[in-house]
C-alpha cells in the first residue's frame, strides 16, 4: 500500500512552543483517515504542513511523493484543501469564488461544481458573505473537489456547523469516496460520524501521534475490563493501560490488548470508537499513566 | 491570475480612482477660472523683463484671489499616503481574514500569486498617481509662472515624486500588515508612518540630500536673479563685516522687508537657497530616495509571505 502522506519525525516550532512533534505517520492512498485529537493537538498544523501553507522545523513530509514546498507547482493541482473555517472571499458571488477555482486551477471540472451546488440549492449569484455556514462549507467543499483531486485534506470542515449541516457535508464527502479513488484526510475534534465516513484513525494529542492505525484495527484492539477492585500491575505487563478507572469496589481498565486478554478476574467487553478516542485523549500520555500505576 | 487579483482589490482600486476624481472635481472648475484670470488679467505680460505700469497690483490681486485654495492644495500632500495605504488594504485584509489558505491552496503557486497581486497594486498606485499629478500640474501651472515650484508644499506634488511617496506608502503597509496580520492596525500605524517620514523629509532631509547654494548681496539692491523661483531656505540680514543682525518684532511693522533690511542692517543679505534650475535634479533624488525603500518593502514583504509564513 502506498501513502498519501508519509511524514518523519515532523515538528514545527512557533517560538519555544512545539505546535507539533516528532509525529511520524503514514496516512495510505485510498484511505479516508480521520485525525483526532483536542483543539491544540496540532491537527492543523499537519494538515498545514502537508499542504506546504507552513515550512517544517523539524523532519520530513511528503504527499503523493512530492515535497510540499519544493514541489509546489506539481503536488498543488492534485491536492484539494479545505482550511479551518472555510475562509472564502465573502464579498465575491458563488459565480465569482467558481471563476476564481477556474482561473487559478489547470484542471478543473465546472461543470461538477455547477451540478453540485444546484444540487445543494446554492444560488450562483449570492454574495458568499450571505451565504448559511453549512452553505459556505459546501462551496469551500465544491471547489476542492472541482480541482479533481486525489488528495482531499479538510481541517475541521464540519466544527462550526450545525449537527444538520455537518450530516449534509458527511454525506456529500461520502458520495464522492464512494464514486472516486479520492484519498481524504480530515480532522476533527468531534468524533461522533466519523466511524460512518473514515477508515482510519489518526489520533493526535500534546503534538504527538497517539494511535494511527486503521479504525477495525483499532476497535479489535481496543477492550474494556471490569473487575473487583484491583492492583493493575499484572494487567498493565502484557496490555497497555488507557486508562483506569475506580469505584470503591469495582475497577474498569480500557486497555490496548496485546492479543487475546485471557484473565478470569476480568470481564472482557468491546468498546466504541468514541470510548477508546476519549479514553487516549481524556489522560493524554499513557505513558505517565502507566509510570504512576507501576509506583 | 490577472482576473483573481483584480476581483480582489476592486473596491479599493475604485475608491482611490473615486478619490481622484472627487479631487478632479474640485480642481478643474477653479483651475479653468485660474487659467481664465490669468490671460485676463494679462498676468503673463508682467513677468518679463519690462513689466508693464500696474503690473503690482494685478498680480497682487491674482494672487490674493487664487491663494486660499492653493494653500488648501497642500492637503493634497496627504492624498500619496492614502491612496497607497488603501491599495495595500486587500492584501492585508486577506491574511487577516484567512482568506489566504484559499488562494495558496489552489494550483497556482506562492510566487506567481504574489507577483499577480502585487503587479496589480503597483501598477495601479503608478497610474493613480501620474493622474494626480498632472491634474495638480495642470491646475498649479499659472501659480508655477508667478511663484515658481520649488517651495515643499509645491514640490511635493509636481514632477514625479508623488509616485514615489504613493508607492512608499503601499510598501510600508504592506510590510507591516504581513507581519502584523491586523489590517486596520497596520494601515493607521503605515499611514502614521507615511506622515512622520515625509515631514522629516520635507523639513530636514531635503536640504541636506542636495546641498544648497548661498548668496550675499548688498541690502539696498535688489534680490539677485538667481533667487527668482527658488526655494529660499533661510535669509538674513548682516552689517557691514558680516556680522549677523538681529531683528525684533516690532521693527518692521510695515512688512517691507526690503525697506526694513535697509533701515536696521544697510550692509548685506545672505540667503541659502536651492535654485529653480534644480528642481529635476532634486525631484529625481527624492522619488530615488522614497521608491528605493519602497522596492525595499516590498522585497521584504515578498520574502516574508514566501518563507516566514
Amino acid at each position: 500500500m502506498t501513502a498519501a502522506i508519509r511524514t518523519e519525525r515532523l515538528g514545527k516550532r512557533y517560538g519555544s512552543t512545539w505546535a507539533l512533534r516528532d509525529c511520524t505517520l503514514e496516512v495510505p492512498a485510498g484511505s479516508v483517515t480521520a485525525l483526532v485529537g483536542p483543539n491544540g493537538a496540532g491537527k492543523t498544523t499537519l494538515l498545514q504542513l502537508a499542504i506546504g501553507l507552513i515550512r517544517p522545523t523539524a523532519g520530513e513530509v511528503r504527499v503523493l511523493d512530492c515535497a510540499p514546498r519544493a514541489d509546489a507547482a506539481a503536488l498543488l493541482p492534485r491536492v484539494g484543501f479545505v482550511a479551518q473555517d472555510h475562509p472564502l472571499h465573502r464579498s465575491f458571488s458563488v459565480a465569482e469564488m467558481l471563476k476564481l477555482g477556474r482561473c487559478l486551477n489547470p484542471t478543473w471540472d465546472e461543470e461538477a461544481a455547477r451540478a453540485r451546488l444546484a444540487r445543494l440549492g446554492i444560488p450562483l449569484d449570492r454574495k458568499v458573505g450571505k451565504l448559511s455556514g453549512g452553505q459556505q462549507a459546501q462551496v469551500a467543499l465544491t471547489l476542492a473537489l472541482a480541482k479533481c483531486p486525489e488528495l482531499l485534506i479538510l481541517d475541521e470542515p464540519v466544527a462550526s456547523l450545525d449537527p444538520l449541516a455537518r450530516r449534509e457535508f458527511m454525506n456529500t464527502v461520502m458520495e464522492v469516496v464512494s464514486e472516486t479513488q479520492l484519498t481524504v484526510v480530515l480532522s476533527s475534534h468531534i468524533v461522533a460520524d466519523l466511524e460512518r465516513v473514515c477508515d482510519h484513525l489518526v489520533i493526535l494529542s500534546q503534538a504527538r501521534t497517539l494511535v494511527a492505525a486503521p479504525i477495525d484495527e483499532v476497535l479489535a484492539g481496543h477492550r474494556l475490563l471490569t473487575g473487583p477492585r484491583a492492583d493493575v500491575t499484572a494487567v498493565a505487563r502484557f496490555h497497555e493501560v488507557i486508562r483506569e478507572s475506580h469505584t470503591e469496589r469495582q475497577t474498569s481498565l480500557l486497555v490496548h490488548a496485546n492479543g487475546q486478554v485471557y484473565d478470569a478476574c476480568w470481564e472482557v467487553h468491546e468498546v466504541d470508537l468514541e470510548e477508546i478516542v476519549l479514553a487516549y485523549l481524556g489522560y493524554g500520555a499513557p505513558l505517565e499513566l502507566r509510570e504512576a500505576v507501576a509506583s | 491570475m490577472i482576473w483573481v487579483s483584480w476581483r480582489e482589490q476592486r473596491t479599493e482600486t475604485l475608491i482611490a480612482v473615486g478619490i481622484l476624481a472627487v479631487v478632479a472635481l474640485l480642481l478643474v472648475p477653479t483651475g479653468i477660472e485660474m487659467a481664465r484670470a490669468y490671460d485676463h488679467d494679462g498676468i503673463a505680460a508682467c513677468l518679463g523683463a519690462q513689466p508693464s505700469f500696474g503690473c503690482g497690483d494685478a498680480v497682487r490681486s491674482f494672487q490674493d484671489r487664487f491663494n486660499q485654495i492653493s494653500n488648501l492644495l497642500g492637503w493634497l500632500t496627504l492624498l500619496p499616503g492614502i491612496v497607497g495605504v488603501l491599495l495595500a488594504a486587500p492584501f492585508i485584509a486577506q491574511f487577516e481574514s484567512g482568506a489566504y489558505r484559499l488562494d495558496w491552496t489552489q494550483s497556482i503557486t506562492r510566487r506567481r500569486w504574489i507577483a499577480g497581486k502585487l503587479g496589480l497594486s503597483l501598477g495601479v498606485a503608478v497610474l493613480i498617481s501620474v493622474a494626480f499629478i498632472a491634474l495638480v500640474t495642470w491646475w498649479r501651472t499659472p501659480l508655477v509662472h508667478l511663484n515658481g515650484r520649488m517651495e515643499s508644499s509645491v514640490f511635493d506634488s509636481e514632477g514625479i515624486v508623488a509616485v514615489g511617496y504613493t508607492l512608499f506608502a503601499l510598501a510600508v503597509a504592506l510590510a507591516v500588515g504581513v507581519v502584523w496580520r491586523r489590517a486596520v492596525a497596520a494601515l493607521i500605524v503605515a499611514f502614521m508612518a507615511y506622515f512622520a517620514v515625509r515631514l522629516f523629509v520635507d523639513v530636514w532631509l531635503r536640504q541636506r540630500l542636495t546641498p544648497p547654494l548661498s548668496a550675499t548681496w548688498p541690502a539696498r539692491k535688489d534680490e539677485l536673479a538667481v533667487l527668482r523661483h527658488a526655494w529660499v531656505i533661510s535669509e538674513r540680514p548682516s552689517d557691514r563685516f558680516g556680522n549677523a543682525v538681529v531683528l525684533r518684532i516690532g521693527d518692521c511693522p510695515d512688512g517691507n522687508l526690503k525697506a526694513c533690511f535697509a533701515a536696521h542692517a544697510p550692509g548685506y543679505i545672505h540667503a541659502v537657497y536651492e535654485p529653480a534650475s534644480r528642481f529635476w535634479a532634486m525631484q529625481l533624488v527624492e522619488f530615488g530616495l522614497f521608491a528605493g525603500i519602497a522596492v525595499a518593502l516590498i522585497a521584504f514583504s515578498a520574502w516574508w509571505i514566501d518563507r516566514r509564513a
